[in-house]
């Protein structure tokens, strides 16, 4: 089966045997590149891989695998997605163009809201300040643009991920 | 004594029951309502409700807290450290309610909780201390007239203060009267006290305590140094013990001073005499100076216990007994090298943003040399309320470098899923070659922080990585990880669920 992954913003193309599900010894390919891999399932979404002797312990942890080896471990985000809606999302996203929302990285209470719809930000600048385990933040607008819409209000509590400002 | 009340949460809640436990005195936990499930609470064998999750509706009750006691017939309260451990008001209405306060008198609490007259009490026990004024400021003009005696740089200070707050740095008269004033107001709003010190701006200090166990007896004795000088805006972040540049000799008169201060407090119980030291210039000679004193048991407490093979909250616990130390100073002898990282959640990647929330996995290190004292477990969400520490990580070894070594092993195999967590910047630190030879002072780390961070070792593939993504998809339950676009984007959110089933 043909599996594709974003690791880092990188597409790859990983071909794995019809028992991978099922671990142990696999002839697998990544980009058209024959790898061999033994994996074994250690504990629940914890897999220990050997690759010519090397031996890397994999822990998956929501959208990110964790790989620990000497050097302790890395957290690499991924995806796993189909090529049209990756190139469709770049096209929309890349660059200066298009629109970006700014979102709360954590959970908090908003303390000060720095813009206002149809305000011209530069890159950088602050919009929105919230309060977390009593630090304050700046949230800063990730492009320069116009605010199209502001979700945040002052003195309301915001969830992980929710969209505060978003800038055209 | 026969029951203990933990006033407190977290690790140091659950370090204190396990001293209770060992000897044989019953536990009451007390909890907000954001840590019914905490892991203090389910290691407590009786616990009580204080209030909602804000510290001031729950650990900073007072009243609630000597009601718990009441209700469940307990005789002691640990305070632990932060909340109500230097309130010198708690400390006597426990005393008024016929329950034992497990720390200080209330009246040595005031002697050295106020930072100026902690400087007179040093003066009077014949301390060496930051030159510059004892009592506070009465106006821009008084602080123009000290700094001019003592030269500048100067710093000014907030005699109620901490975690610097109400503390500037100033280099010139110019620049003094409008730093005063801003150093007395946000006094003012932290503590409810404008009152505002000065003293000479020590260039590139350490800070190294010292750490001193007294009896009800009139014995005190000094337990050897912390180095704390890995600091991040006045917050420490890896403690050490012993220091690697305090000898025998600036040890002992570290610690006699010390010592000639809490007994001239009528101090008891655990404290530290905090000192910032600094070499001369022309002399190479180190010179030490009294910075304040804490009135409770420290967060860096188990590198003290790892180097001496003292149990301070049990040697707490049998002070408040009124039993004598039964331990001489000649016979505290320090061994070996302990290291401790204070593990929290935030993102050092990102500003150091707290990041809370739900805890999916928990591989915590082990094998020789290796304590930790950790306040949570996977399942459990860090609550926004409260400091974001999860946990002190603490290796002990022969000598310093074996015991950074022994921490680089023990991080390596640290895992916590969920959130994000600093380990990885003490990896940063215990290899960097300044850290390692020991040069350092409190500006190290924002030094360390202010230069790019070497690119990541570069041992680990990006085909393992992609290879390991594909396996995770192939071996989730949605296994129709076909070639087609619906079901792989459906094993994307399947893939998150199950990470955050953990």
């Amino acid at each position: 089966m043909t599996v594709w992954v974003e690791v880092e913003g990188r597409q790859r193309r990983v071909e794995l045997p019809p028992e991978a599900a099922a671990g142990g010894a696999l002839r697998c390919s990544v980009d058209g590149s024959a790898v061999e891999v033994d994996a074994r399932a250690v504990e629940p979404g914890v897999l220990s891989l050997t690759i010519e002797g090397r031996q890397y312990r994999c822990v998956l942890d929501g959208d990110a695998v964790i790989v620990i080896g000497r050097g302790g471990g890395r957290r690499f985000v991924f995806a796993v997605e189909d090529t049209r809606s990756l190139r469709g999302r770049r096209g929309a996203g890349a660059g200066a163009s298009g629109t970006r929302t700014v979102k709360a990285p954590m959970p908090g209470r908003v303390v000060r809201v720095l813009v206002t719809e149809g305000d011209e930000v530069a890159e950088h600048q602050g919009v929105v300040v919230i309060e977390a385990m009593k630090m304050q933040n700046e949230l800063k607008s990730p492009k320069a643009g116009r605010v199209i819409r502001v979700a945040a209000a002052v003195d309301t509590t915001v969830g992980s991920g929710d969209a505060l400002v978003v800038i055209e | 004594m026969k029951k203990v009340l933990i006033a407190n949460r977290g690790e140091i809640a659950l370090r204190v029951i396990r001293a209770c436990r060992e000897m044989g005195l019953a536990t009451v936990a007390v909890y907000s309502d954001v840590d019914r499930a905490a892991l203090h609470v389910a290691h407590a064998d009786e616990a009580y409700r204080l209030g909602p999750g804000p510290a001031t509706e729950s650990y900073l009750r007072g009243d609630l807290i000597l009601d718990v006691a009441r209700r469940s017939g307990a005789d002691a309260i640990h305070p632990g450290y932060g909340f109500l451990s230097e309130n010198a008001e708690f400390a006597d209405a426990c005393a008024a309610a016929g329950v034992t306060f497990i720390g200080p008198p209330a009246s040595a609490m005031r002697a050295l909780g106020s930072k100026t007259r902690a400087r007179q009490a040093a003066d009077r026990a014949q301390m060496p201390r930051v030159p510059g004024s004892v009592t506070g400021l009465a106006s821009a003009d008084e602080a123009l007239r000290v700094a001019a005696e003592i030269g500048y740089p100067v710093m000014l200070k907030a005699a109620a203060g901490g975690g610097g707050k109400g503390m500037r740095a100033v280099t010139s008269a110019a620049e003094l009267p409008a730093a005063y004033t801003a150093a007395s107001s946000e006094a003012e709003r932290s503590f409810g006290s404008g009152e505002v010190y000065l003293e000479k701006l020590i260039e590139q200090p350490r800070h190294i305590e010292i750490q001193l166990m007294a009896d009800t007896h009139g014995n005190c004795v000094y337990l050897g140094e912390r180095e704390c000088s890995v600091q991040r805006r006045h917050q420490k972040v890896i403690e050490e013990a012993p220091s690697a540049v305090v000898g025998d000799d600036l040890r002992r008169r570290m610690g006699e001073a010390a010592v000639r201060l809490a007994l001239s407090c009528g101090y008891v119980n655990a404290g530290t005499v905090e000192f910032l030291v600094s070499r001369d210039q022309d002399s190479g000679e180190q010179n030490f100076y009294f910075l304040e004193m804490n009135t409770r048991l420290q967060v860096e407490h188990p590198v003290t216990e790892m180097i001496t093979g003292l149990d301070l909250v049990r040697m707490q616990l049998r002070v408040a007994m009124g039993e004598p130390l039964g331990i001489r100073q000649q016979q505290i002898r320090l061994r070996g090298h302990a290291v401790e990282c204070r593990i929290y959640a935030e993102d050092p990647e990102n500003n150091f943003f707290p990041s809370p929330g739900l805890i999916t996995r928990l591989m915590r290190p082990g094998g020789p040399g290796i304590r930790e004292d950790c306040g949570v477990y996977a399942g459990w969400t860090v609550p926004l309320e409260y400091d974001p520490m999860l946990s002190k990580l603490v290796a002990y070894g022969e000598t310093r470098e074996a015991a950074i070594d022994l921490m680089l092993r023990a991080l390596d195999e640290y895992v916590v899923g969920g959130i994000r967590t600093n380990i990885a910047l003490f990896r940063r630190i215990l290899l960097d070659e300044d850290f390692r030879a020991s040069r350092i002072d409190t500006g190290y780390l924002e030094r360390l922080l202010s230069l790019p961070a070497a690119p990541a070792d570069a041992e680990i593939p990006d085909d393992v990585v992609a290879l390991a993504v594909a396996l995770f998809a192939s071996s989730s339950k949605q296994s129709a990880v076909a070639a087609s676009a619906a079901p792989e984007s459906r094993w994307a959110a399947a893939g998150r669920r199950e990470g955050l089933r953990g």
